[in-house]
């Protein structure tokens, strides 16, 4: 398992081509991804363009403390995922570094997660979820914090995923059951990662900047 | 007899087929091969076929008389949509790309597996279990919103279990994601050495025009239906007008999915007809380019007309006018590839064998369709006929005389080389013929009904829209007959019917070359391209009687 | 591989030097956004807080995801995500723009 043909799988002859699919195959579900949240945030826009002064208000009843730390933490993860997979594809037997750096991803996507929970946590004690105890009186504010809740809780599900991804390449690499080198894997479970992140970033400015400025 | 021996080459060491490679349950449950894999869709679309077919036979049993008294609206409501969501998501949807796209396509490009293997499975797997949902949702009581799921029927007021036959239909659009994908990637990477671009059979092509409609437009569907749950489930008010939601927004979302998906549906039957036009025709495909460049451009151009569905929902009337527009232009695609099947059959040397009768059936039932589809694009028009039984003719038109026409025509075409076993041919043909006459008894006569204004999705009618009705119930009846006929046949044929040699047909391709059925890893030798599909007689020349000088999987010197 | 020796080795130092950039930058976009969502300037506000968010996103892409040293066969996967949510988007707000201004 320590020369890179130790990676190729049924059907592939060359390892070059394997790999290659690996990226063109992930891109081209990040790219179904993209058209997925595309939908959500079209249904965020034509919700805010009918509801312009309601979004504004329920968007100010959003912490934006929480926000920005998270987008912090996610910006930050994408760093460290990045070094992994540079150094994964130098093929220069950076272990301690590649390793180092997975571990540091995962606890960040963790850490990312905890934020939210105390943001949930705060969230439904202020009866900011739609129903009969909703607190904000504008009306279609519930229609934000709807659009709230599925979009961060859809998010969060790809994150969690992206951690166990991660969790799985790190705790694998620690037991040495997986050559890191060259392998594509580490490359597809890197951009898998950073377009959850991207995702973030639209949702930070949708969900919570809007209503700051007035 | 065989090739092989015919050019002095020494014989192969026997080995078993893929069939036989193998044969406990566990070795078809965890394989990776795509052909079996393929036959795994291949009876799992099967059983939803007939599950759908039971449905509408309650319900077309109970248009026979006016007033019904077969089934009470509620249990009707329930019956259509069934039939919709599985005949759409599980049957029509996975029919050709899943069975013969996944069993095709590797063979077709000279690879011996798709891209991702276990992915392949796995989206098998999710198809099972999304069925799962959906049949529950029928067993647990039914769902009644239709196929459409529309807003605020199903968000607020139905009282059925939507939010399984949502949750069904949601994760078989992973099922599909993970199908596009793949074929996306195998088809970029993994053709034979010399199996450039234009070398590429049309229905390799079609099926990669389909795989990025799947890619880029089911996610939009996940996401409609994803709120439509969160809103049923969780009381989050998405679509609630009172709540500033906006019920129109969920169409937009629906159909920028659900039109690109009848091109999921009919662009593999395209592919199917394009291979076996020219191989019973005896002539190379007229205008190859032209027919690549338009299965491209419908599969693109199907992503801007969603709007058509929409003329009436309240949405504006500028978009109205654009959609209107757009959809005109997507006839034109859809026309060069009609009119390029018929000059293909020009001074041609045609037989008449049951795959060739199921392809010309759909030239003819698909151009149909596609006219009909001319009349709703017109805005005018379309207001007039609105939920109609016009409606319903022109897209069964489209997906049963179309993809299941197509469906059939490759099933017949590729049975030798699945099975390894030819199928009654008489059978075969009158099953053809008899499918194609109770199809347009059945829907032939709904065209004028919905033009006169019987309205869809109703169980009662006035009394004068009868005569339509019961000439549609014989016709289904026909029609049942029909499909039940090849599930007798071909049954037979596995046990009794004589060994298929390599290549019965005479064609071209590289799926030819190999043994019949196909050794696991698909081709022996790998296979070398050194020329253009459809290698039958060019223009010009006349069709003689000697099959063509097959592709061969070997070097060319 | 710049280097004429083959076996120019890596260090860590290599992979953080130009990443540290990139994200110091992402940190910088994110500051700038949360600022600009506190200065009242209309509409222009929201256009700010949508901009700064493609930059951050389009930075993360091209290099982090490596876009720039990509195939054209892999760009073009990455931008047909794009291109077709620019679709879904422009025919949807046909519509919806339409009727709201109708109203």
């Amino acid at each position: 398992m320590s020369e890179a043909t130790g990676l190729l799988r049924e059907p592939w002859e060359s390892f070059e081509r394997q790999s290659e699919a690996g990226t063109l195959g992930i891109w081209a579900f990040l790219a179904s991804e993209i058209l997925f949240f595309g939908a959500l945030m079209l249904t965020y826009t034509v919700c805010r363009i009918e509801n312009a002064d309601a979004f504004a208000a329920a968007g100010r009843a959003t912490n934006i403390w929480y926000g920005t730390a998270n987008t912090a933490i996610l910006l930050t993860s994408s760093l460290t995922m990045t070094v992994v997979v540079q150094a994964t594809a130098s093929g220069d037997n950076f272990r301690r570094l590649i390793l180092a750096c997975l571990t540091v991803t995962a606890a960040l996507g963790t850490a990312f997660l905890a934020v939210k929970g105390f943001e949930y946590k705060d969230d439904i004690e202020k009866h900011l979820v739609p129903g009969a105890q909703f607190a904000l009186t504008e009306k279609s504010a519930q229609l934000f914090f709807g659009l709230y809740w599925t979009l961060t809780g859809v998010h969060a599900i790809h994150l969690t995923i992206g951690i166990l991804l991660v969790l799985r390449l790190a705790l694998l690499g620690f037991r040495r059951r997986l050559e890191l080198d060259r392998n594509p894997e580490i490359r597809v479970t890197g951009l898998y990662w950073h377009l959850v992140d991207v995702i973030w970033i639209f949702l930070y400015a949708l969900i919570y900047l809007p209503g700051r400025a007035s | 007899m065989t090739d092989a021996l015919l050019t002095g080459d020494l014989p192969l060491p026997a080995h078993p087929d893929y069939l036989r490679d193998g044969t406990s349950l566990t070795s078809w449950l965890t394989t990776t091969d795509h052909k079996r894999i393929a036959i795994l869709y291949a009876i799992t679309i099967t059983i939803f076929f007939f599950m759908g077919g039971a449905a509408i036979t309650a319900v077309r049993l109970e248009l026979f008389m006016p007033n019904g008294g077969l089934l009470t609206s509620d249990a009707y409501n329930k019956l259509f949509s069934f039939h919709g969501i599985i005949m759409v998501w599980f049957f029509l949807v996975p029919s050709i790309p899943n069975t013969f796209g996944n069993f095709l396509l590797p063979l077709m490009i000279g690879a011996p597996d798709v891209a991702f293997p276990r992915l392949n499975l796995f989206s098998w797997y999710l198809t099972i279990a999304a069925g799962a949902f959906t049949v529950y949702a029928l067993l647990a009581g039914g769902v009644d919103t239709g196929w459409t799921f529309y807003t605020p029927y199903s968000t607020m007021f139905s009282n059925s279990h939507v939010f399984a036959a949502a949750a069904g239909v949601f994760v078989v659009g992973f099922a599909s994601i993970a199908t596009g994908v793949n074929f996306i990637a195998t088809t970029h990477m993994l053709r034979a050495p010399g199996m450039s671009w234009f070398r590429l059979p049309l229905f390799v092509w079609a099926t990669y025009a389909t795989s990025l409609i799947m890619v880029l437009a089911t996610p939009v569907l996940a996401i409609s239906l994803l709120l439509v749950m969160a809103e049923r489930w969780l009381g989050l008010p998405i679509f609630d007008p009172a709540q500033g939601g906006d019920p129109i927004l969920f169409q937009h979302l629906f159909w920028f999915y659900s039109h690109p998906a009848v091109y999921i549906m009919i662009l593999p039957a395209m592919g199917v007809v394009s291979e076996i036009i020219p191989c019973f025709a005896r002539r190379r495909i007229f205008g190859y380019d032209f027919m690549v460049y338009a299965l491209i451009a419908i599969a693109g151009i199907g992503f801007f007309v969603w709007g058509h569905h929409m003329f009436v929902s309240g949405q504006s009337p500028y978009a109205n006018l654009i959609f209107s527009f757009l959809s005109f232009v997507i006839a034109v695609p859809s026309a060069i590839k009609v009119f390029n099947w018929t000059a293909s059959l020009y001074r041609g040397q045609i037989s008449f064998e049951a795959p060739m009768l199921y392809a010309l059936g759909f030239v003819g039932l698909f151009t149909t369709g596609g006219l009909s589809g001319l009349f709703l694009a017109s805005i005018p028009v379309d207001v007039h006929v609105t939920d109609t039984y016009f409606v319903v003719a022109h897209f069964h038109y489209i997906m049963v005389g179309g993809a299941v026409s197509g469906f059939f025509a490759g099933l017949h075409f590729w049975w030798p080389k699945v099975t390894g076993r030819m199928y009654p041919e008489s059978w075969a043909r009158f099953a053809a013929i008899l499918m194609y006459s109770g199809f347009n008894m059945t829907f032939l006569p709904q065209f004028v009904a919905g033009y006169l204004g019987m309205p869809r999705r109703y169980h009662t009618y006035p009394p004068e829209f009868q005569i339509y009705n019961v000439m549609s119930s014989s016709g289904a009846a026909v029609l049942a007959l029909a499909y039940l006929l090849p599930l007798g046949y071909f049954a037979w044929s596995l046990f009794y019917a004589e060994r298929a040699g390599n290549n019965p047909w005479g064609a071209s391709g590289l799926e030819w070359t190999t043994t019949s059925p196909p050794p696991p890893k698909n081709f022996d030798r790998q296979p070398r391209v050194d020329r253009g599909p459809y290698d039958y007689h060019p223009e010009g020349e006349s069709a003689g009687l000697n099959p063509p000088e097959v592709q061969n999987a070997r070097e060319v010197r | 591989m710049s280097t004429q020796n083959n076996h120019a080795r890596k260090t860590p130092w290599d992979f953080w030097r130009r990443n540290s950039l990139i994200w110091a930058a992402l940190m910088a976009l994110l500051v700038l956004s949360l600022v600009l969502a506190h200065v009242p300037m209309g509409s222009f506000t929201v256009a700010a807080g949508i901009v700064i968010a493609f930059a951050q996103s389009g930075l993360i892409c091209v290099l982090f995801m490596e876009l720039i040293e990509a195939r054209p066969l892999i760009r073009l996967a990455a931008m047909s995500g794009v291109i077709f949510v620019a679709v879904l988007f422009a025919l949807t707000l046909a519509d919806v723009l339409s009727r709201v201004a109708g109203r």
